[in-house]
């Protein structure tokens, strides 16, 4: 497949995002002790005790109680009307490991090919583990550490074998300083390797039971060579295959990536055939299959990611329009506008097919919002896999599927108390009690509040703090006269190698916090974002795309006082003009 | 809203309900190996055809279906297929018997519902024809509604693996990754020493088993497969096109002792029609396609006619989601070409497709005891004005040309725009043989787009 420039930039924006650009996250530690007073301690899911007094120290929780003396060198946060969770803890991702470079992808025709692989050629890595590849410093730990997650099963990325996850607090520093437990779990995908076998996802369930079988005959051997050598040949079996004995002796788990209704399927016809102990993660589509689930007693990490929202009703008129308008001429388009006068008279066959097709794609979404509540409903103690959602959008997703009809304090133990189950580190964390791990989150309201935000995160008795009293979300923005030129929605337009492409930006927040959003027309596609810096009526942000690697685009762009002119630096690809006027104020623009 | 989400789920449910109790009435009954039945009633019972007679009274709990002036026939079944699958080929050794289409198979595919609107209910589908062995096939019933894979096998049916001769096997492994087949002979020998190593790897395994060696072999799924078909557990199914290398994959097969194949596509059958016969393998055949790329250049329309009166077990396949959708019509070609009766040309798309997947005794024929996959036809099946009206699969109705809804998918992605669900990308593409192979196999793949945008701009 061949990207054209603009391909790239309207079609793979990588979508990161961040509560806020700048919280102050790297703490100055004077003393480990702090005291929490007079707030609500949401203790587990369902167990709220009023006017509490936290005490940490020395990374605990040293005591929770309605009144705790302040030792000398606490610092003492007033946390009134606050209230305090257990960390969030993220049962399945790949927080802080960055992407490999893929040195194959692009042109498939050039793909190596290879044609008697070997086990690593093939995407067996089961001899790897993420305590290897983890950095705390990356990007993405500060961000799941900004919406209140403390804890992470972190994934190895690649093949269809990745390796061992690794479960880490996310605070700062070095790995062993960060690691709760190693090796926690195998991990399994359906990804074909590139130009050797197994290319496709049959190929890669045909490696999987060999790679199975073989780990058994490596493993039993070499423990009977270990009992008695004599007469046996030598062992002499691959690091893959050895790794993996622990996994097919049922000593540990495999969590495997089942994202839509067939890879659930997939794994699950696996599980029933080779009869090892699975967690299915990053599940998008697992309805279907919630009985099975539940009597085979398989460990849940439901996908955060959700459909895009579905706008009210109003816009199934222009749905009609829109494909009519790509599908039919113009004089059908005429048609299109009538039909949104006389609701009513369907004329033609494509006007029923769309209300028809309306009808089921709202109930496709519907199923896609309600899984969590289903699951709850069948009694399945799912957690979250936080894969490939965007921190931001967290708790809005959280939000829709309160809506849809999962309870807060499930929505709550998905958050805490399964996954600490179901990583095996219930001990050590996952709510707020004397003797545990000291990871809190403290937020202004309850946490599912829409109008709640996050204050402090605490990781392993560490503060961090999200104090952000100046931008609050209720739309009184005390914007200073700087920010007040740039604030608001403007559209854009970009001329990248003869094409149009056009969308808009939306600038929140005051001077020293602002927020940028990109969005796209064709395609919709949202960035947030970075670097962003105000001087004058020149303002500096950057987006990253995601290409073959993700690549920075500098956006340098001066405003006047309805319109701004400016350019983009794609880096190797060039410097491109972008200028567009300004949509609505900041007031609409919230909403 | 909810009223109508609710009265769609509960015409989902009827459509796509359980096997209940059937009687077709009065239709002109074609049975296919036992005659041709005027004004006769088809009682389902079970999912099973429980009895074949006039004037059977209802009885409780049945669902009566007027079939007067109706043709009711056996369920249509297509040898070679490719609808249903989420992969087609593994395209990266010139062996892949490990592989199974059955570990990826889609109950979601659009097409499986428009060749039931075809009467087609049970389909072989294939592995693709890029590699000398393939990987093995599954034999679905389309059992659309489902979302679950499992669903679709039907079970019981015996294993079968892709076999594939000439130039795609060349032209992928030999050209596209310089290594063996590089020529029709290497082609040959892949087959010969694949079977030598799995005769070694199975004399291993029993050296291992009966003690003669201490320390396990290593498990090898590639050899297992193969092991398999030399113990007879696996049919073949070959693409093939010319004679000669016909006589060769014959030759390996007596060699190695191997009894079940099917010759697919065999466009140089009527060649050797009577070794074919001799040996007997099976003939899958097109009615009337040829010439799309040089090695099947030369063929006939009388293919399947020669075949058939030489004594071999033929049928007509599609290869095609297109195609399977008027495999009738296809059939009837060889009433023009050939004059074969109406049941021998019925029979190339019921009974003999089902011998040849080895569940004649499940399928092909309207016989009390087989499943209960019935096409019923507005004018006679061979007819060029013929129109199916509904189709059932072990008795449960899955295609109304009444009732059914303009929209019958399974699963919508809630982030589709458009209602339009007719021009996907995937069909441009075609589910074919070397589906995914465009860019090494430019030559068939583009002949057998070019036709199938043509089949497609006419039909609409």
């Amino acid at each position: 497949m061949k990207f054209r420039i603009m391909q790239i930039i309207i079609g793979l924006w990588c979508l990161v995002s961040s509560v806020s650009a700048q919280n102050s996250d790297a703490p100055k530690q004077l003393s480990r002790t702090y005291l929490l007073t007079n707030c609500f301690v949401v203790k587990q899911p369902g167990t709220i005790l009023p006017k509490q007094n936290v005490l940490i120290k020395d990374g605990f929780i040293m005591d929770v109680a309605p009144s705790i003396k302040a030792p000398f060198d606490a610092q003492i946060i007033k946390a009134d009307s606050m209230y305090v969770y257990a960390g969030f803890i993220d049962g399945h991702s790949n927080t802080g490991i960055a992407k490999p470079e893929n040195k194959e992808r692009g042109d498939r025709g050039n793909a190596e090919q290879i044609n008697i692989p070997t086990l690593e050629q093939s995407g067996v890595y089961t001899h790897r583990n993420s305590l290897e590849t983890f950095k705390s410093s990356d990007k993405s730990v500060s961000e799941m550490r900004s919406i209140g997650v403390t804890v992470s099963q972190v994934a190895p990325r690649d093949g269809m074998l990745p390796g061992q996850s690794a479960i880490f607090l996310l605070g700062e520093g070095a790995n062993d300083k960060l690691l709760l437990r190693n090796n926690s779990v195998q991990n399994a995908t359906l990804d074909p390797a590139r130009g050797t076998f197994p290319s496709t996802s049959i190929g890669v369930i045909a490696k999987f039971r060999e790679v199975y079988k073989n780990a058994n005959i490596a493993g039993s051997h070499e423990e009977k060579y270990k009992a008695n050598a004599i007469g046996l040949s030598r062992p002499d079996f691959s690091k893959e295959l050895i790794a993996f004995y622990p996994f097919t002796a049922k000593k540990q788990a495999i969590n495997v990536m089942a994202t839509q209704t067939k890879d659930v399927h997939k794994f699950l016809s696996l599980q029933d055939e080779l009869g090892f102990n699975m967690n299915i993660a990053n599940v998008k589509q697992g309805w279907h299959y919630i009985d099975k689930i539940k009597a085979k007693n398989i460990g849940v990490f439901l996908s955060l990611e959700l459909p895009e929202e579905e706008k009210e009703k109003k816009d199934s008129t222009i749905v009609k329009k829109d494909t009519l308008s790509v599908t039919k001429d113009t004089s059908k388009m005429e048609t299109g506008g009538k039909v949104q006068a006389e609701p009513k008279k369907l004329a033609t066959i494509e006007e029923k097919d769309n209300v028809d097709f309306d009808t089921k794609r709202i109930a496709a979404y519907n199923d896609y919002v309600n899984q969590a509540a289903k699951f709850e409903k069948a009694g399945i103690p799912f957690a979250f896999s936080f894969h490939t959602v965007k921190p931001g959008d967290v708790k809005k997703n959280l939000q829709r599927m309160i809506k849809s009809g999962l309870s807060e304090n499930a929505a709550l133990a998905a958050l805490t108390t399964n996954p600490a189950k179901l990583l095996g580190i219930s001990s050590q964390v996952g709510t707020v009690e004397k003797g545990k791990i000291a990871n809190i989150v403290i937020t202004s309201k309850p946490y599912f509040d829409e109008k709640s935000i996050i204050k402090y995160v605490f990781v392993d008795g560490k503060k961090y703090d999200y104090n952000t009293s100046n931008i609050s979300k209720s739309g009184d923005n005390k914007r200073d006269e700087k920010s007040s030129l740039v604030n608001g929605v403007w559209s854009f337009s970009v001329s990248i190698a003869g094409e149009i492409q056009t969308g808009t930006l939306t600038i929140t927040g005051s001077s020293d916090k602002l927020s940028v959003v990109t969005k796209t027309d064709k395609g919709n596609n949202e960035d947030t974002g970075f670097d962003i810096k105000l001087e004058g009526k020149n303002l500096l942000f950057a987006i990253t795309v995601e290409m073959e690697e993700p690549t920075k685009v500098l956006f340098d762009l001066n405003f006047d006082k309805d319109s701004y002119s400016g350019k983009i630096d794609l880096g190797s690809m060039g410097i491109f003009p972008i200028s567009g006027s300004k949509v609505s104020d900041p007031k609409t623009s919230l909403e | 809203m909810r009223h109508l989400i609710l009265f769609i789920l509960i015409q989902t449910c009827t459509t796509f309900g359980y096997s209940q109790n059937v009687l077709i009435k009065n239709g002109t009954v074609i049975t296919v190996t036992k005659g041709t039945l005027a004004t006769t009633d088809v009682l389902v019972t079970n999912g099973k055809i429980a009895r074949v007679d006039k004037n059977i009274s209802a009885p409780l709990n049945t669902k009566v279906i007027d079939a007067t002036g109706l043709y009711v026939m056996p369920g249509i079944i297509d040898a070679h297929s490719h609808i249903a699958l989420d992969v087609v080929n593994e395209a990266t050794s010139p062996v892949t018997a490990e592989v199974n289409v059955g570990d990826g198979l889609d109950p979601l595919d659009i097409n499986i519902y428009r060749a039931l609107a075809g009467g087609v209910t049970t389909s072989h589908a294939m592995h693709g024809s890029a590699n000398a062995i393939g990987g093995q096939c599954e034999t679905i019933k389309h059992r659309y509604g489902t979302t679950n894979p499992d669903e679709l096998r039907m079970e019981g049916a015996p294993r079968t693996i892709k076999f594939a001769l000439g130039e795609n096997p060349i032209r992928v492994h030999g050209e596209g990754r310089k290594i063996t087949p590089g020529s029709r002979m290497g082609v040959e020998q892949v087959f010969r020493d694949a079977f030598a190593e799995a005769k070694v790897y199975m004399k291993d395994w029993d050296d291992y088993k009966s003690g003669i060696r201490k320390s396990s072999p290593m498990y090898n799924l590639r050899m297992e497969t193969i092991a398999d078909i030399l113990r007879g557990n696996i049919l073949i199914h070959c693409h093939s096109y010319r004679a000669d290398e016909i006589l060769m994959l014959m030759q390996v097969c007596k060699d190695y002792d191997i009894k079940k194949i099917c010759f697919q596509h065999v466009n140089e059958g009527f060649k050797v029609a009577p070794e074919l016969a001799a040996f007997g393998a099976s003939a899958s055949v097109f009615a009337d396609w040829w010439a799309y790329k040089f090695e099947v250049y030369y063929s006939t329309a009388y293919n399947a006619t020669i075949l058939t009166r030489n004594g071999v077990v033929t049928s007509i396949n599609s290869d095609s989601e297109e195609l399977i959708r008027h495999l009738y019509h296809e059939a009837a070609k060889t009433q023009r070409y050939g004059d074969l009766s109406d049941d021998e040309a019925l029979s190339l798309i019921t009974i003999n497709p089902a011998k040849q997947l080895g569940i004649d005794n499940r399928v092909g024929s309207i016989e009390v005891g087989k499943d209960a996959d019935i096409a019923i036809f507005k004018n006679h099946p061979l007819s060029i004005y013929t129109v199916p009206q509904m189709t059932f699969v072990d008795g449960v109705m899955r295609f109304d040309i009444k009732a059914d809804a303009p929209d019958m998918r399974v699963d919508i992605d809630p982030s589709e725009k458009f209602a339009s669900f007719y021009e996907t990308d995937k069909i441009l593409e075609g589910d074919r043989c070397m589906h995914g192979l465009t860019e090494l196999l430019l030559g068939e793949s583009y002949s057998k787009y070019l036709r199938f945008k043509y089949l497609k701009n006419h039909s609409h």
